[in-house]
This record gives C-alpha cells, structure tokens and sequence, in this order.
C-alpha cells in the first residue's frame, strides 16, 4: 500500500475528471483539496472524481469530497464520483454519504450521464 | 637558498595567515558581535580601536621587501575597524597605526601615516552610510582597493623627492592593493559567516520558544477537551458501563458522552469527528455540547439527532461532519432505542453467542442540513456486551499498514461476552496495542462498553 495520494486531471470536453490514487488521509488530502478548490474557483460547476485507484479513505479525505460538494451545490453545480473500490464504498455507505453524492459505476457511465439522477 | 619568490611567496602567506588568525579571534569576540549588532557603546569602540590599532602596528612591522618593494598592511586594520565601528573607531585605529608608522621615519612617513588615518576614516564614513552595519564583501574589498590606490595617490603628492616617489609606487602599488584587497577579502568573509551564523541561531531561537508556546497551549487545550469527557462513569444497577478516549495527537476529534434522562434512563454518545488535531478538536466542542443540549431537551433520540444535525449544519465550515451514535437505555424494561447517525456500527455480543451490528440509519451530522433519521429499538438480554467505537479502532495499522479489521473486532467482541465491562475495554485495546506494536497511534481511538448484568 502506498502512503500518498496522486492527484490527477483530465478534461472530457467541458468537464474536468479528477483521478486520487493511492491514500487519501488527514497527511495527503490537502492536495486534492488545494486541487479541487482551484478547480472551483476557476468556475468549474460539474467535477467527476474518478476513486479507481483509491486504497483507502479515512473521514479527512471524506471532509475534502464533502466540502466540495458543498461549495458546487452552493452554486448550482454537481460532483460526481465513480469507480470506488468496495472498501471505498463501504466508508461511504456507513457515513451516509452514498446518499450525498453522485455514485457511478464507471467514468463513462458517470460522464453520460445528466446531473439529475 | 630558495628562490626569491618562493620566500617572498613563504612570508606573504605567513601574513596572511596572522590575518586570518586574528579575524578569526577578534570576530569570535562578545564586543565584536555586539558592534555588528548596533551597541556601538564608548567601550566597544575602545576595543575596536585598541586591537585594529595593534593589526595596524603588525601591519607596518611585519612589512616586508617583495621582490624589492617594500609591502605592508598597516591599513587593513584601521578599514575593518571603521567599515565595522565606525568613523570614530577607524580613525582611532589609524591613529595608532599612524603614530607606530611616524617613529619609522622614511621619505614617506607623513604621506603613509596620513593615508592609514584616512582610509579609518572613509571606511567608517561607508559604515554610517550603510546604516551602520557592516557593508558586504563587494564593497568592503572594493573600498581597500580604493583606499590603497588613495594611498598611492597620497605618496606621489606629499613625498619628495618627486623621482624616488613615483618609483617606489611604480613598483608596489599593485602589489599593495592586491594583498590589502586580500586581507579585507578574509575579514569580510568572516565577518558576513558570523552574521549569517547568529541570525539562523536567532531564528531557531525564537523558532524553539514559538514551539514551546505552542505546545503549551496544546497541553491546555487537551486538558480543556478531556474536561468535555463525563469525569465519571454512572453506576446503573444491573448494568456497568467503561470508557476510555485516546487522541492520537494532543488533541482529538472522538468523544463520548453519557447523559441522564428523566426516569432513570440513560444516554449513550459515542462521535468522531472528521479529520484530526486542532480543527477535529474544536469542532469536537462544538458538536458535544450541541449534543448534550439536544439530548437533554428532546425525549426521542432521533429528535434529539435532527435538532443536533440542523445546529451543527450551521457551524460546519469547510465540510467538516461528525459521525455519532445515540441511543438511550430504558434499564427498567432493558430496551436500547438509538439513532446511528453514520457511526462505525456498534457491536453487540449477545449472551447466546451470537452477534449484532447496529447499522447506520442516517447521515453523518453536519453533512446535509435536511437529512432524516431513522430510530431503532432492540431489547437487552442479561449477560449481553454492547462495545461502541471509533475507526481509530478498527483501522489502527501495524508497521506494514494492515488494519486491524473489523472482522478482528467482531471476533473479539464475540468472545468477551463473559466479561466485565471495564476487562473487555482493556482486552480490546490490548489486542489493538498487540496488533500495531511500534507503530505509532494514527488516529483518534475511543471505546464506550455496555455490560448488561446477568
């Protein structure tokens, strides 16, 4: 397992993908946070986060996704997440916050898809 | 015999090297760090001039023939003295070179004399023009070779006759400047270390007495937060409960709480707030008490969780969400009526072996200002074990990042249903120390037991 986080994007036409792979804890999320916020302040509205490559999530990486969520809805736009590993999924679902964000199955599902689920 | 240049070369360095030695002693000197650094008191001044005065003789009586032309330093130490002290030091110091030089006598005694007074003197005036401090190597050595060229100039126009003066620059001016130039190059250096030396040592300083603030401060605020933790545990007939929260970090994010309620019932919270450290730590404050009012005001646990989670909402900047247990414990009719507000599923070891997991029936709170609740009641059996936790349990690492599980956790839990309540905390955290051994606590770690009496 690794100790950090990659952080990397990929625009598909408008919308910015963001891919986190590796370890997202209270040491390597300010990152994706610095990252997403730039993201934001530039005037992305739609953020699709693809987890594939997630190893493990603790509840600072989940404040990181949470906080930009709040800030897109807060101004009318949408976060996307797809492709989480099960154990990924699991920390969501006890958290609640399968029932907050946008889950996808994959990238390709979660880009054809309209904002309104 | 060696060659003439390979002994003139031989004394040239030995010069030097009383240069340097000197720099060395002189700048390692209390009164010469304290001119540096602006106490420019009448006593510093004194020392200042005594022992560039002193170079300045050294400089005239170790002077030398090279190659036939007799070389000398004896400016080198009325320009450090005023390039660090001051016009009033560097004249100082000129003096007394100055004076030494006059008893040698020659036809350019007065000419020579006046020069080592003068470049005292310009050095200091460059001193106060750069605010009294210390110019940088460029310059310092940049204004020796100014000066000894202005000493030259001196010696062609005050010393006669006209003839033997011009020959005698003739022949020595470069090599004068070049081993002036060399000397300031050596004090500079040193000097500009020096400085360079005691303000990193400064900055560590105060960087040291930042830390130590800091980490009182920490020690405070632990103290503060473990004060938010019941200072102790009721006793319930029929029942017996243990609790213990450790902070990974000085302070932590966990916290749980156990709170009367009217007719002999009692609540239960167990929380972790999201991330760690100092943000943890305050929203930690923020969410136990909105809790502990919450609880105290409504009867239902899922009232209680809404009325926190709209509260919480309002204050919960920059995503932070705390995930909770809530249940209330009728002892009379041995009945948990709880809300699982996205909190790691609390175990529940059942007196026939068997095993339950109260699962989540809503958000984290602080997420989502509408979330619903949803509240669940299970009845107690004499003999069941109840362990309520946080991840920093279930995730706690060994050195090769395998957590310790919670499949581990329910296996246990399983097993020490025959238990105390306060054994079964202690085996759990020594199967938890057992797991990590070295490997240094990561996260918040809190454990809340419930034992029903058999």
């Amino acid at each position: 397992m690794s100790t950090i986080l990659q952080v990397a994007e990929e625009r598909r036409g408008d919308v910015p993908v963001l891919f986190l792979k590796g370890r997202m804890d209270a040491t390597t999320s300010p990152d994706a946070e610095a990252h997403i916020n730039r993201l934001i302040d530039k005037g992305d509205r739609q953020l699709v986060v693809d987890l594939s490559g997630l190893e493990y999530i603790s509840s600072a990486g989940l404040r990181v996704l949470l906080s930009g969520l709040k800030r897109l809805k807060a101004s009318g736009g949408a976060m996307k997440l797809t492709a989480l590993a099960p154990e990924i999924q699991k920390v969501f679902d006890i958290a609640g916050f399968n029932r907050l964000f946008l889950i996808y199955r994959s990238l390709d599902e979660a880009l054809g898809t309209d904002t309104a689920r | 015999m060696l060659p003439e240049l390979v002994t003139d070369s031989i004394i040239l360095f030995q010069m030097m090297c009383v240069v340097v030695i000197f720099a060395y002693l002189v700048t390692r000197t209390r009164f010469y760090t304290e001119v540096l650094e602006g106490a420019f008191s009448w006593k510093n001044q004194a020392i200042l001039i005594l022992a560039f005065g002193i170079l300045s003789i050294y400089g005239s009586a170790s002077g030398v023939d090279i190659l036939g032309a007799p070389l000398n330093i004896r400016d080198l130490g009325p320009m450090v003295a005023g390039f660090v002290g001051g016009p009033v030091a560097g004249i100082g110091a000129g003096v007394i070179g100055a004076g030494y030089r006059m008893t040698m006598g020659g036809f350019t005694a007065v000419a020579c004399s006046l020069a080592t007074v003068l470049a005292g003197l310009l050095a200091g005036l460059i001193n106060l023009a750069n605010k009294r401090r210390f110019p940088g190597t460029l310059l310092a050595v940049s204004g020796a070779v100014l000066f000894e060229g202005m000493h030259m100039g001196l010696v062609l126009l005050i010393s006669r006759p006209l003839s033997q003066a011009v020959e005698l620059v003739s022949d020595v001016a470069f090599p004068m400047i070049a081993v002036n130039a060399a000397g300031m190059f050596i004090f500079a250096f040193i000097t500009l270390n020096l400085e360079n030396e005691r303000r990193t040592s400064r900055e560590r300083d105060r960087y040291q007495a930042e830390l130590q603030r800091k980490n009182a401060e920490l020690q405070i605020a632990r103290e503060i937060q473990e004060s938010f933790l019941p200072p102790s545990l009721p006793t319930l007939p029929g029942y017996a409960l243990a609790a213990e929260s450790r902070p990974a970090r000085e302070v932590g994010g966990d916290f749980y709480d156990v709170l009367g309620s009217p007719g002999g019932r009692v609540g239960l919270v167990i929380a972790d707030v999201s991330d760690k450290g100092v943000p943890a730590a305050l929203f930690m404050a923020l969410s136990s008490t909105v809790m502990r009012a919450s609880a105290a005001w409504h009867q239902r646990p899922r009232d209680a969780v809404s009325d926190a989670n709209a509260l919480i909402c309002r204050e919960s900047g920059s995503g932070m969400f705390v995930t909770l247990f809530f249940c209330i414990l009728d002892p009379a009719e041995m009945t948990l009526t709880y809300v699982n507000a996205g909190h790691n599923p609390p175990m529940l070891a059942r007196a026939d072996g068997s095993l339950i997991e109260l699962q989540s029936s809503g958000i984290a709170l602080g997420a989502d200002s509408g979330a619903a609740y949803e509240e669940r009641e299970i009845r107690l059996s004499p003999g069941d074990l109840l362990v309520l936790y946080t991840d920093g349990v279930t995730e706690a690492e060994d050195a090769s990042q395998q957590q310790f599980g919670d499949e581990r956790l329910a296996e246990l839990v399983r097993g020490l249903r025959d238990r105390t309540a306060g054994e079964a905390l202690a085996a759990i955290q020594e199967a938890v120390a057992a797991h990590t051994l070295s490997a240094p606590q990561y996260d918040d770690m809190t454990l809340l037991v419930l034992k029903v009496g058999s």
